[in-house]
């Protein structure tokens, strides 16, 4: 495990941000931690970086307690901040050279480190430019190579993609794919896009300081989230049909969508009413409605 | 790597990395600057005639006349001595502007994240501010060195080390204040607000815009209490002591009598704080710098406990 969190508590005066959280992330898979603002992502984060002391609880990264070994641990984890913290009006390789020479990598070792970087990231064109002109994508590179920059074997993406176009999303995304790959990097990720979580290998859902729940996205989706037919033809039938048999039906203006638990009930519904299914699509539960059923909360409108 | 000689490197690195951020914001640096030479032109403009004629008045009353280039130096070596010592502690506020910026970027998360000492970061903080504070002082003494070059130099070369020493004493007590004080502020707001309120009452409470023998006794009693006062008490000692043995020695060439010129010299640095007194007693140069030097090492002990009890807070 590379990293094990135990009965972890944290308090701001009356406020429990973070109340008796246990988790465990394997090496090498991608991790995601989801919950609306104010659930104790940022917290547990500031907790493992060394950022912020905690109240109770154990916390060990890479094998060791972080209350004894933080500065060890601190050399074992790269963080992606949701915002850039780099210096803007200073260039890409003075950034990364101030940030390099903090993890003790000075002279030959910071510039054979830089030639690694340049070419697993693609930076070569950019390193004399100031981070302040550079492009959104072009700025969340240099803070993945910030990141990377001391061999961590941990990275932390606290929200990523977050205010990033489409397009510079996916870009992104490519790179962190690429590094875990080539690099067996464990990506620990708090995003606020499910289907971002949805790639994930483990997912740990936080809710008011409290975990609420965990396990991979499809037994999440398979526990909490139902899946649904869409019938955009013989919409009279299917409604008059389905809301005998006590479904929980949504009527949009072309089409009609009906709740149902599970595909090997969709089977069933389509082998005794073949006359409805003449235009129809089977959607699966996403881990929207999985957030939506374990916190009451929609996670795109919080 | 030895664990201390990596730190020093780390320390070295972010106190290079602080003062190139810092003379990156070009306009930063520029009102860091332009702020003592707003101060120079205005003095030069407004005062500089008001000192001229109380150096002569000082030598009229005992029917005396000076040269105008060491009565016009004088008054110059006077306004610079103010100058260089106000803004010695006026810059050093303006200039931390790293420290709080990092904080309201979050760039100083992304050093609590690296493995380098909290103390660290924030002794680079402190050095850096120094070093600007130091380039900004320099410069503003090149040009009134310049300026008094023109008007009449009598600054002898042993002063003008002690001058760079007493400017090196007032950016230590500056930049461990604005350390101390600042280490609070979170936000530009409150940086520009301590800034304005330090600039505009610094100068009047240290006596570097008006003499302390202006005052009266009470308020030059209270503020022979601040260090400040000294700090501005000793680079006024080196920017007028050449100038005094100049008057000194034009006097003997006039054969006036050597207790007499002792009274006038006298006469005039009590009246230009070049000598300070504290309750009716005369305050030794020595003293003075004893004064400001043991002021910096109680903020350098305070501003050490402000850094390791926050620490500790998180």
């Amino acid at each position: 495990m590379i990293i094990e969190i135990d009965g972890l508590k944290k308090s701001f005066k009356d406020v429990k941000a973070v109340d008796g959280v246990s988790f465990k992330v394997k090496e090498g898979e991608l991790f995601a931690f989801l919950g609306v603002n104010g659930a104790g992502k940022s917290t547990t984060i500031n907790i493992i970086s060394g950022v912020l002391r905690k109240d109770e609880g154990t916390v060990k990264i890479c094998g060791r307690d972080l209350d004894k070994e933080t500065d060890a641990i601190k050399s074992e984890l790269g963080i992606v901040f949701q915002n850039s913290v780099l210096d803007k009006k200073m260039t890409v390789f003075d950034n990364l050279k101030s940030r390099a020479n903090l993890y003790g990598l000075f002279g030959k070792e910071f510039k054979e480190r830089l030639n690694e970087i340049c070419e697993l990231l693609d930076l070569k064109d950019i390193l004399k430019r100031p981070v302040c002109k550079l492009s959104g994508g072009q700025k969340r590179r240099i803070d993945i190579a910030r990141a990377l920059f001391h061999n961590p074997k941990l990275l932390i993406l606290d929200e990523p993609t977050t205010g990033l176009d489409p397009k510079t999303r996916i870009n992104v995304w490519s790179v962190i794919e690429k590094l875990r790959k080539e690099q067996n990097l464990t990506v620990f990720l708090t995003t606020h896009y499910m289907e971002e979580a949805a790639n994930a290998d483990y997912v740990v859902i936080l809710d008011g300081g409290k975990k609420v729940a965990e396990d991979t996205p499809h037994e999440l989706k398979k526990q909490y989230a139902s899946d649904f037919i869409k019938f955009y033809d013989q919409i009279e039938e299917a409604e008059a049909l389905l809301a005998k048999s006590g479904y929980k039906l949504k009527r949009h203006r072309d089409f009609l969508e009906a709740e149902i638990k599970g595909t090997a009930e969709i089977a069933g519904v389509i082998k005794n009413n073949p006359e409805i299914f003449n235009d129809f699509e089977v959607l699966k539960g996403n881990m929207d409605n999985v957030f939506l059923k374990v916190t009451g909360k929609d996670l795109a409108e919080v | 790597m030895n664990g201390k000689i990596l730190e020093c490197k780390k320390l070295v690195s972010l106190v290079g990395r602080n003062t190139k951020c810092y003379f990156k914001d070009k306009f930063t640096f520029f009102m860091s600057l332009i702020t003592p030479l707003i101060l120079f032109v205005l003095f030069v403009t407004f005062l500089r005639n008001v000192y001229i004629d109380s150096f002569n008045s000082a030598f009229s009353e005992n029917n005396l006349e000076m040269p105008e280039n060491i009565i016009n130096g004088c008054a110059g070596a006077w306004l610079m001595s103010s100058i260089l010592s106000v803004s010695a502690v006026t810059v050093a506020f303006c200039s931390n502007t790293i420290m709080i910026e990092d904080k309201i970027n979050s760039a100083v998360t992304d050093f609590y994240v690296s493995p380098v000492k909290n103390t660290t970061v924030q002794i680079a903080y402190f050095i850096s501010n120094f070093f600007v504070t130091f380039a900004v002082l320099i410069t503003v003494m090149l040009i009134g060195h310049i300026y008094l070059a023109c008007i009449g130099w009598y600054i002898t070369v042993g002063d003008s080390v002690m001058i760079v020493v007493d400017i090196i004493c007032n950016i230590l007590f500056g930049t461990l204040l604005a350390a101390v004080v600042e280490h609070f502020v979170k936000t530009q707001g409150g940086l520009s607000a301590v800034s304005t309120l330090v600039s505009s009452m610094y100068g009047f409470i240290c006596g570097a815009y008006m003499p302390l023998s202006s005052f009266s006794e009470g308020l030059r009693n209270t503020l022979s209490l601040l260090p400040g006062t000294y700090g501005v008490g000793i680079i006024r000692n080196h920017y007028m002591s050449g100038y005094m043995n100049a008057f000194a020695e034009e006097m003997r060439k006039l054969s006036v009598e050597e207790n007499v010129i002792n009274g006038v010299i006298k006469g005039m640095r009590d009246s230009f704080d070049a000598n300070l007194y504290s309750f009716g007693n005369e305050v030794p140069i020595g003293a003075m710098y004893g004064i400001v030097l043991g002021t910096c090492a109680v903020l350098l002990v305070a501003y050490i406990i402000i850094v390791i009890l926050k620490s500790k807070k998180k």
